[in-house]
């Protein structure tokens, strides 16, 4: 297998990208900025093998930590300073910055990149106009992590696809222990923690961020019954100061056996599986995210991926890169040399069909499913104007989402009501877009 | 402004009053000059400075402790080089010009005043137009042309607006302007306290600041990184200390001021321009880097292409307009009603008005480009280098000659047209300071020296050749009966037109003031203050903003109502001041 990615890319260097170096007859030196998160440093280690089968291509690394890159990449990105030839950006930017020019489409890619792999949901989601715009590196949804053996001694059976009525009657059989906690959910403040969940349970119980016409919709009843119902959940079942807990701090409860279940991101499984992270490893179950009845599940949709800046002068090299980086290959490189478990998720079909990615990630047909249904252009019960699942994809969000997320934070910590926290969200996001609306017309 | 000549001979009252040295009687205190120079200083040129600092990569230590040391070198500079001949001659630079040096080069020295002022007005109507822009739903303005036409339109009309305020209305814009000062001070500081909370929160993920070394790490981390937009290291200490000096070089080594601090009881007076250089220099630029960043972070665009509408509408709300469009507009405005002074006085003939509105359809096709108002801190530092070395040759002339011997005025006592050594002084420091500059043998912002110090030994080296070591008693007799003659002059004037002024103590002015000062001015600093340390997380920040805002824009309606009003009353209550020193050009 490898032996075939190799032959490949050497083909590739031959057919396409060698157009590079016979135009310029120099090598070509490609800066990439990316995030310091695992995936991505292992990318740089594995990029030994791109350099040598590449000769005429070098490789600067800028790794940061996300902030910074997002500042840095920005003021690169929108001053054409050409600094970066590629860039690690998140579904979230993808389509805002193709939207103003600043990200060469993803077309035209060298080698065996194979395109029609990726999966519709995660392309959709990086893409612009129907034009992908980022090249996804690995993604993530949305589903449900159970522990299998307190369901069966409370004599509870999971469904594949549960309902958020379900899951609390589940939670609180499940709560009746001073082991564990009946449900485990996020409540930390932040556009991307607490807000990722409720956002998406929303988008369940037909709730939205904004009607057709940007105005804002949180005191809709979707949002007000999402967010009762997370409220009841995590105050009645779920663990002490629920408003301080993140991904990571429920992924900790969760691997000591503190939660009996847990809605979270798809790419926990392979962590809550690790028998060397997990106690409860041998013991988890999955299912897809909860619904309630209106056909939209509480999934949700977020990649990285790699972008090429138009101000690059050396796209075509970049493309080679890309395409290197995120191809079928690269998997397969990683699945050598890590094991399948570590391969990148979410962003090719054939993956899931590969028997030994299937064997070291038993919950992939799930994740897949949670991929394939979190449409970012289709999020919500009713038609909206934005594309996102658990966000949207404008530039005043980020604020938007954390501060409500304080409301909802402070709601759950007891501080305020519901109504009290909804009435806030409605406000906070009503002034905020007036004025991001106002100066960026 | 004239150019026809000095001669001492002539009748005093066919003298413009701007040709002859500033009466006792006009002269100020310590006190007038803290406000004028906290009025110059805090002008629209600061958000694009502010900003300029974070593009060039400045660090955050370089800049807190760069800043202070650079304008204090402008400080010295003021007090230890201009405030001297200003108070000596009590002349302006252009009066004393055309007493050394005669009519070419006061015309040469006008003609780059027409260039460099006009620039500046531009630029300052550009960051007008970019306010404007917003409320006409043209959208950002991020390349360094126009890319929308409605830009164009926008730019012309405010440039429209400015050219015939500065042909027709500048006294009344003038006065206007005057009390713009605390309030500009005022919405500076008020804007960064404002919009730190929100950098803070894009940097760290919380909204508070608990210590001085918070503030440190959120702008060393944010604003102020150390790394330039090509990513490379950026400007050091040193490059920051010669900004900041540099930054006003024409006013200090090139003697601009003089216009100003002529009118100086005391030399020491000039320590006041402290007021500027500390504040609007330091504090000014300091917040508009800051706010400029947290708006770029917001609106996820490079503090590069964030235009000062847009900083302002963030950091202020609706009064963040009123700033951009009042600092903007202001600044334009007397630096057009200068290019078109000095255009006049290389075309006598042609009336003032007219003069002014054909430098004003230059200025407009100019403001069109962004890439000038973005430019504005290399702008300002070539401007000085141009006009420095004319400061050296008057410095020569008044300090250096009767130490070392030589006349002053000996050009004109010698009864030449033109001085010819100071004009090819000029040249000779021009092709000299410009040459340092191609050959890149060091930092542009620190060129003005040699070349001051170039300018200074040629001038005088060509002047003892050419007669300024030879003495001219009659001549010195008669330049002393006409100083004499001057003072009877104004003794004469001073009586006839001036009366005792009555102190205004009434009530209902206090009550102005009152009104002003904390309405207008308190109510937004506490406010401001609020949102800066009282705002634990981004929705009570939200909530915090948004009250600033609203209540901001009315205390700004309330300062200027009442500022205004009270000014119109102080003018009927100070009837001894006569009408007051003239408007110098603001440049930030």
């Amino acid at each position: 297998m490898m032996t075939s990615f190799r032959v490949k890319t050497a083909c590739a260097l031959v057919m396409g990208g060698g157009a590079v170096f016979a135009q310029h007859g120099v090598a070509a030196e490609l800066t990439i900025a990316t995030v310091d998160n695992r995936d991505m440093l292992r990318m740089r280690e594995l990029s030994e093998d791109f350099v040598a089968e590449h000769s005429d291509i070098q490789l600067n690394w800028v790794t940061l930590d996300e902030s910074t890159l997002r500042q840095q990449v920005t003021t690169d990105i929108a001053t054409s300073g050409g600094r970066f030839d590629i860039v690690t950006i998140g579904t979230y930017e993808a389509p805002i910055w193709a939207e103003r020019g600043w990200l060469v489409p993803i077309a035209d890619m060298p080698g065996d990149y194979q395109p029609e792999d990726l999966l519709p949901t995660v392309r959709q989601a990086l893409s612009y106009q129907d034009v992908l715009y980022a090249a996804p590196f690995y993604a993530e949804s949305a589903f449900t992590m159970y522990r299998t053996d307190l369901f069966e001694d409370a004599g509870l059976s999971m469904p594949r696809a549960p309902s958020w009525d379900f899951l609390a009657q589940a939670a609180e059989k499940l709560s009746d222990s001073d082991e564990h906690y009946g449900i485990c959910l996020r409540g930390k403040p932040g556009w991307g923690e607490n807000m990722a969940l409720l956002t998406a349970m929303a988008n369940a119980f037909g709730g939205r961020w904004f009607d057709e016409e940007w105005q804002p919709q949180l005191e809709g009843g979707g949002w007000r019954d999402a967010l009762d119902l997370y409220l009841t959940l995590l105050g009645e079942y779920g663990p002490p100061n629920p408003e301080d807990n993140g991904y990571n701090e429920n992924l900790a409860l969760f691997q000591q056996g503190k939660c009996g279940i847990w809605v979270d991101a798809t790419v926990a499984a392979s962590a809550v599986t690790d028998p060397e992270a997990s106690e409860v490893a041998d013991r988890v179950g999955f299912a897809l995210a909860p619904d309630n009845g209106l056909d939209k599940r509480s999934n949700w949709l977020w990649a990285w991926a790699l972008a090429i800046p138009s101000s690059s002068e050396q796209s075509e090299a970049a493309k080679r890169f890309v395409a290197w980086a995120t191809s079928r290959g690269y998997q397969e490189l990683v699945a050598e040399r890590e094991g399948w478990s570590q391969v990148p998720p979410g962003t090719r079909a054939p993956l899931y069909d590969n028997p030994s990615y299937r064997e070291a990630a038993p919950y992939s047909e799930l994740v897949l499913e949670s991929l394939r249904s979190a449409n970012p252009d289709d999020p919500t019960v009713q038609a909206v104007p934005y594309r996102g699942v658990q966000y949207v994809a404008i530039p005043a969000f980020q604020g938007i989402g954390t501060a409500v997320g304080n409301r909802f934070a402070k709601a759950l910590a007891g501080d305020i009501s519901a109504e009290e926290a909804i009435e806030d969200a409605q406000w906070v996001t009503e002034k905020v877009t007036e004025q991001a609306r106002f100066a960026q017309q | 402004m004239a150019t026809s000549g000095f001669d001492p001979q002539q009748s005093l009252d066919s003298v413009d009053d701007e040709q002859l040295p500033v009466p006792p009687h006009k002269q100020h205190g310590a006190k007038h000059f803290l406000g004028l120079y906290a009025a110059e200083h805090v002008a629209a040129t600061e958000f694009v400075i502010g900003a300029t600092f974070v593009g060039l990569g400045a660090g955050i230590w370089d800049i807190l402790i760069g800043l202070v040391i650079g304008n204090t070198l402008a400080i010295l500079s003021f007090t230890l080089i201009t405030a001297p001949i200003a108070v000596g001659t009590r002349l302006s630079l252009f009066a004393y010009l055309e007493r050394i040096a005669g009519n070419v080069m006061a015309k040469l020295y006008n003609g780059a005043n027409v260039v460099i002022f006009a620039a500046i007005s531009a630029a300052m109507i550009t960051v007008s137009a970019t306010a404007v822009r917003v409320l006409f739903d043209v959208p950002p303005q991020v390349a360094p042309y126009p890319t929308d036409m409605a830009f164009v339109i926008i730019a012309f009309a405010v440039g429209a607006i400015v050219v015939l305020v500065a042909a027709f209305g500048f006294n009344a814009l003038s006065e206007f302007a005057s009390i713009c000062a605390p309030w500009l001070m005022v919405m500076f500081t008020a804007g960064g306290m404002v919009l730190i909370p929100a950098l803070s929160e894009s940097v760290t993920g919380f909204t508070t600041l608990t210590s001085f070394s918070d503030f440190v790490a959120i702008a060393s981390a944010s604003v102020f990184t150390g790394i330039n937009a090509d990513g490379e290291p950026g400007i050091g200490l040193w490059e920051v200390i010669g900004f900041a000096w540099a930054a006003n070089t024409f006013a200090h080594f090139g003697l601009i001021d003089m216009a100003l601090l002529r009118y100086a009881r005391k030399k020491r007076y000039a320590l006041a321009t402290s007021t500027g250089m500390m504040f609007g220099h330091y504090v000014a630029w300091i917040s508009a880097g800051l706010m400029g960043a947290a708006t770029a972070a917001t609106m996820k665009l490079s503090i590069l292409v964030v235009d000062p509408g847009d900083v302002a509408f963030y950091a202020l709300g609706m009064s963040g307009f009123v700033i951009v469009i009042v600092a903007g507009w202001t600044t334009a405005n007397s630096n057009l009603y200068r290019a078109g002074l000095a255009a006049q006085a290389l075309m006598p003939e042609v009336k003032r008005w007219k003069v002014t509105m054909l430098v004003g359809l230059g200025v407009m096709g100019a403001s069109c480009f962004p890439f000038v108002y973005r430019s504005m801190l290399p702008l300002l530092t070539y401007a000085g280098l141009i006009l420095v070395p004319v400061g050296g040759i008057a410095f020569a002339e008044y300090q250096l000659f009767p130490r070392l011997g030589m006349t002053r005025y000996w050009a004109n006592f010698k009864g030449l047209a033109d001085n010819r050594p100071a004009i090819a002084s000029w040249g000779i420091s021009l092709i000299f300071g410009f040459g340092l500059n191609v050959l890149d043998v060091m930092p542009f912002y620190y060129l003005f020296l040699p070349t001051w110090f170039v300018s200074i030994l040629v001038y005088v080296v060509l002047a003892r050749r050419a007669g300024a070591c030879e003495a001219y008693p009659e001549k010195e007799k008669a330049q002393q009966e006409f100083n004499e003659r001057v003072v009877e002059h104004h003794r004469r004037k001073a009586a006839e037109k001036y009366r005792e002024g009555v102190e205004d103590k009434t009530l209902l002015s206090k009550g102005i003031k009152v009104m002003w000062g904390i309405v207008g001015l308190g109510v937004p600093a506490v406010l401001a203050w609020r949102v800066m340390f009282e705002s634990p997380d981004l929705y009570q920040y939200y909530v915090n903003r948004e009250l600033f805002y609203d209540i901001t824009i009315w205390c700004t309606v309330i300062y200027f109502v009442f500022a205004y009003w009270g000014l119109q009353r102080s003018k009927q209550f100070k009837r001894r001041e006569p009408e007051g020193t003239p408007s110098q050009a603001s440049t930030g």
